[in-house]
């Protein structure tokens, strides 16, 4: 079994090849080799989870044949390979589902430009998870950047091209800070490797010199990713972004890409920098902070909308305020519910994409709400599946957005100091998704006398439905199936250490 | 323990099953099933409460400490069997009003569902599963609330929508504090607080337990959050306005009843500041729905007014935690389900045959419909709290309870303020009565036509009337096993 140990490696090869090769063919031979690429990707993946949850403790990778504090390293345990074999399946998904749309938003001989630009986004994101270098990680954060920028450019219409520059300007922006904040650290420990830079940092805490370099550099490189991950004051890039790229691109950038970096953070909280030592730092009552006003604000904003698809990216900044309020109670509870968190609202927000997609489509393409009235109507499928991520966020039991909610309350009691604004901020935030969400749901379940616009059955859209299906059944089966799950968040995290 | 899984997913599951049925089956075709299957439901119910009376199983783990989990006890039983029969009698009346509406595959759908919900939450073993079916029952119910698709309708039902979802999740918040504080949520008399650990975060679960009360309240109309009721209520077609009028905002009482008696427990909340808080925004309640319901012309919306005044006299005597006012409580939730679904029936039966809502129009309406007014006057003299009426049992509970308990002040302004309301009572229903049987001097008393509805609307009516009347007539047998519930939890 020991040669499951290459497949975090492979799968990292396999998506930089498949770009490489991608790039010299014709759109749909790309789109096969990238849906051949996400399922071998995905088992490989779901072998890896297997093997760690059997052996139990996680496995290093040596890159080459440099040992550990030259060489470069991948590692692989619950966690990462857990996300791996989910940042796939989000993937494969958002692809499928906005298949039908990318064939008619992007030229015809640029489509297999947009497969390479997935191909390298996942090698990026794998690369993120899996590494076990900092520099390697800062490499794979400019790919993934500029592929990012590419599939929100690729839909070449006025407002992409503005929200790509707007991205690249911030993101790199981010990638910058956490260039600085690597560099401040690679002076003061003198490694690359995480391992390697923890021992070092550990003594020099423990020495108690440096104090302010170390923190200075912990707080470019967070905020750095913050900015990536769009936090609260961060966010001004994010509704373009996810608003007028074609869907697949808004589904992945906004439940994979940010998911990236946050995961990247909490590789950098845990395995570089050392849980107590960051918790020790004032950096997370600031992180705490900002996710509750994103929690609010992001709401807010969503609610002022008048543009469905605009009002699902606004409530992503909200989302991501959740996942920061969990870093910044500071405790392994509130890392477990935000890590939950990641991945109940990787699979819900892409699922809203999709599904919005649907209900536009049988408005005129308009995603106007006074266009949108009737739409669940006309497309059944979308309007039942929109339903069903509206109430998970919104957090019905049976779903999966209760239970990270759930989580997030359970982490918030066991402190005392941030117990009461975690608690009151997740009530009213929850309020203001039930108001935008349920307005939403009623507007496109009301019907309307005569319409101009045509209805669409299942057959008009199997592939659609289906892909449709799979993301309610992810989402029940987040809801209610949550605690091998959470324990396996857990298994992963004590990993990390 | 599968009648009560039954009784639950059979009317959910065949909810579903209508919206799949084909549009062109005939109306016939689709009212003989919705009847099989409310009569299949309400048989499933019976036997559910005879055999699984005790039993306690859990369906899954929501999370390992979250099991979702069913038991009947006393109180499920008066809740389901409440819920029972006015579903059943509303359902079979609904079969003639709902002739001139549209859309009935959707109403019968969500009635049916709505049904099955309701009895999730009368069974639910714990306090997640209790919310669970809480918030499926606000989105279940919501349909039925914005039926004719209005802008007024839609309006309504997105106001319902907001107070519940707010009520609930206020109830979230406090159901946090409670599963780090207590031993679990599975409801037991007494309460479950785990006094080591709640020593010294009594101020915290004392706010926790306040906002949850509020939150559960909004389902029950209770001042500052009743503005929905009135709005909601009127627009829904009449046997839905009668089911959420009388059923479903029971469901907040159900609610109130296992927190404050079974999560929470009564010597935890007795004689702390929000028993006192609760009582005022009861009796506030209970005086302000009887004033505007004395204000209100439509029919419909007099009614609503009404429920949320009359529901608080249930809320005051929950809040009093006295054994008598309990037993009175309970006793109103019985009484006021079967007037105030009698009432909104009758409201029916005249919109169906005269198309009239507004009071002052139906002058002589007593003439033209004497059985539906004749119940209509025989249920609003036990809404007012007249002998041989249940409302007059219940009442007599609450007066005795609320001078028993010693709470100072409110020992004396309650039976005051609900003799107040009683008066008020009897002016807002009355008039329609009096106007209907003696329409005056300059009435055309020749040419009145007789246009009593079919029987299909008729015998529901009287069902419910002559349930009213009984429960006031022999209270003796269902008073002791009140009883029983009581002692078991104060």
């Amino acid at each position: 079994m020991d040669f499951i140990r290459n497949f975090p490696c492979i799968s990292i090869m396999l998506c930089l090849f498949a770009g490489i090769i991608s790039s010299g063919l014709r759109g749909r031979t790309a789109r096969w080799i990238n849906i051949a690429l996400l399922l071998i990707v995905t088992f490989l993946s779901a072998c890896t989870l297997f093997y760690t949850l059997s052996t139990g403790e996680s496995f290093v990778y040596v890159m080459g044949k440099f040992p550990a504090p030259w060489g470069n390293e991948i590692r692989a345990g619950v966690l990462e390979a857990g996300m791996a074999l989910f940042f796939c399946i989000i993937m494969l998904l958002s692809l499928l589902g906005g298949q039908h749309k990318l064939v008619k938003e992007v030229e015809e001989n640029k489509v297999f430009l947009y497969y390479v630009l997935t191909n390298l986004l996942l090698s990026s994101l794998l690369a993120l998870v899996y590494t076990n270098d900092m520099f390697t990680a800062y490499v794979f954060v400019e790919i993934n950047t500029i592929s990012a920028c590419g599939l929100i450019m690729i839909r070449q219409v006025g407002r992409t091209i503005e929200a790509a520059v707007r991205y690249m300007i911030m993101s790199l922006l981010g990638s910058g800070l956490l260039l600085l904040g690597l560099c401040m650290l690679y002076d003061l420990t003198g490694h690359l490797l995480m391992s390697n830079m923890k021992e070092s940092i550990a003594a020099i805490v423990a020495q108690g010199e440096y104090n302010i370099p170390l923190i200075v550099s912990i707080a470019l490189m967070t905020v750095g990713l913050c900015i990536k991950s769009a936090l609260f004051p961060f966010h001004a890039w994010l509704p373009d972004a996810y608003g007028y790229s074609t869907v697949s691109s808004a589904a992945i950038l906004s439940s994979l890409v940010s998911k990236g970096y946050i995961f990247l953070l909490i590789k950098i909280i845990y395995r570089v920098i050392g849980f107590d030592i960051f918790i020790n730092t004032r950096i997370i009552d600031v992180l705490f902070v900002f996710g509750l006003m994103g929690m609010i604000f992001g709401s807010l904003s969503a609610i002022w909308e008048n543009d469905i698809r605009r009002m699902i990216a606004y409530s992503s900044v909200a989302q991501i305020g959740y996942i920061y309020m969990g870093f910044g109670m500071g405790t392994q509870y509130g890392m477990v519910a935000s890590v939950f968190h990641m991945l109940s609202h990787a699979a819900t927000k892409s699922l809203l994409f999709i599904a919005a997609i649907g209900l536009t489509d049988v408005s005129g393409g308009s995603r106007k709400f006074i266009e949108l009235t009737g739409s669940a109507y006309r497309n059944k499928w979308a309007g039942v599946t929109f339903t069903v991520g509206s109430l998970s966020m919104v957090g019905i039991p049976l779903f999966s957005g209760f239970i990270s909610k759930l989580l997030f309350a359970q982490a918030a009691v066991q402190i005392n100091g941030k117990m009461l604004p975690a608690l009151i901020v997740l009530g009213v935030s929850t309020i203001l998704n039930a108001i935008y969400f349920m307005k939403t749901v009623i507007r496109i379940y009301t019907p309307v006398e005569a319409t101009a616009y045509p209805s669409v059955t299942f057959k008009d859209m199997k592939l659609y439905a289906v892909v449709l299906v799979l993301f309610i059944v992810l989402n029940i089966i987040l809801g209610i199936n949550s605690q091998p799950i959470v324990d396996m968040i857990e298994q992963g995290l004590a990993m990390f250490a | 323990m599968y009648l009560i899984l039954l009784s639950i997913f059979f009317p959910i599951f065949a909810g579903v099953c209508l919206f799949i049925k084909r549009e062109n089956a005939g109306r016939r075709n689709l009212l003989i099933t919705v009847g099989v299957c409310l009569t299949l439901t309400g048989l499933l119910v019976v036997s559910a409460l005879f055999t699984a009376y005790g039993v306690d199983f859990t369906l899954f783990h929501l999370t390992r400490s979250l099991p979702i989990c069913f038991k009947i006890d006393a109180v499920s039983v008066v809740f389901a069997a409440m819920t029972m029969i006015i579903f059943l009698c509303a359902g079979f009346f609904s079969f003639e009003y709902m002739k001139h509406e549209t859309k009935e595959k959707r109403y019968y759908g969500y009635y049916l569902i709505v049904f099955g919900v309701l009895n999730g939450l009368c069974f639910a073993g714990n306090l997640i599963t209790f919310y669970l079916f809480f918030e499926i029952l606000t989105l279940s119910s919501m349909p039925l609330v914005l039926h004719n698709g209005s802008r007024e309708a839609i309006m309504a039902g997105l106001k319902y929508l907001f107070y519940s979802l707010c009520g609930a999740y206020a109830a979230l918040f406090g159901l946090y504090f409670i599963y780090h504080y207590g031993d679990s949520l599975t409801f037991t008399a007494g309460g479950v607080l785990n006094s080591a650990s709640a020593a010294g975060h009594t101020g915290l679960l004392l706010i926790a337990a306040f906002v949850m009360i509020l939150g559960f309240s909004v389902k029950a109309g209770m001042f500052p959050m009743h503005a929905w009721l009135p709005t909601a209520h009127p627009v829904a077609p009449a046997p839905a306005s009668a089911v959420l009028s009388a059923v479903i905002v029971k469901a907040g009482i159900l609610a109130v009843v296992r927190l404050v008696y079974y999560i929470f427990g009564a010597s935890f909340l007795r004689g702390t500041w929000v028993q006192t808080a609760w009582l005022t925004l009861a009796l506030i309640t209970v005086f302000m729905g009887s004033m505007l319901a004395y204000r209100e012309k439509v029919l419909k919306k007099r009614l609503a007014y009404s429920t949320v005044s009359q529901l608080s006299y249930i809320l005051f005597g929950l809040a009093l935690m006295d054994a008598d006012s309990v037993t009175g409580s309970l006793l109103h939730v019985l009484a006021h389900g079967f007037i105030k679904s009698t009432l909104f029936l009758c409201a029916g039966a005249i919109i169906y045959t005269t198309g009239k809502t507004r009071v002052d129009e139906l002058r002589g309406i007593g003439k033209e419909m004497p059985l539906t007014m004749w119940c209509y006057t025989i249920v609003s003299l036990g809404l007012i709290g007249i002998p041989p009426t249940g409302g007059f049992i219940s009442k007599w509970y609450l007066a005795s309870g609320s001078l028993k308990s010693a709470i100072p002040v409110f020992s004396w302004l309650g039976p005051v303020i609900l003799l107040v309301s009683a008066l008020l009572t009897a002016g807002y229903l009355l008039p329609l009565t009096i106007q209907g049987f003696f329409p005056g001097a300059d009435y055309d008393y020749e040419h009145f036509r007789k246009q009593e509805p079919s029987r299909l609307m008729t015998i529901p009516l009287l069902i419910l009337t002559i349930l009213s009347v009984l429960i006031g007539l022999f209270p003796t047998p269902l008073i002791d096993s009140l009883t029983g519930i009581i002692s078991a939890i104060l």
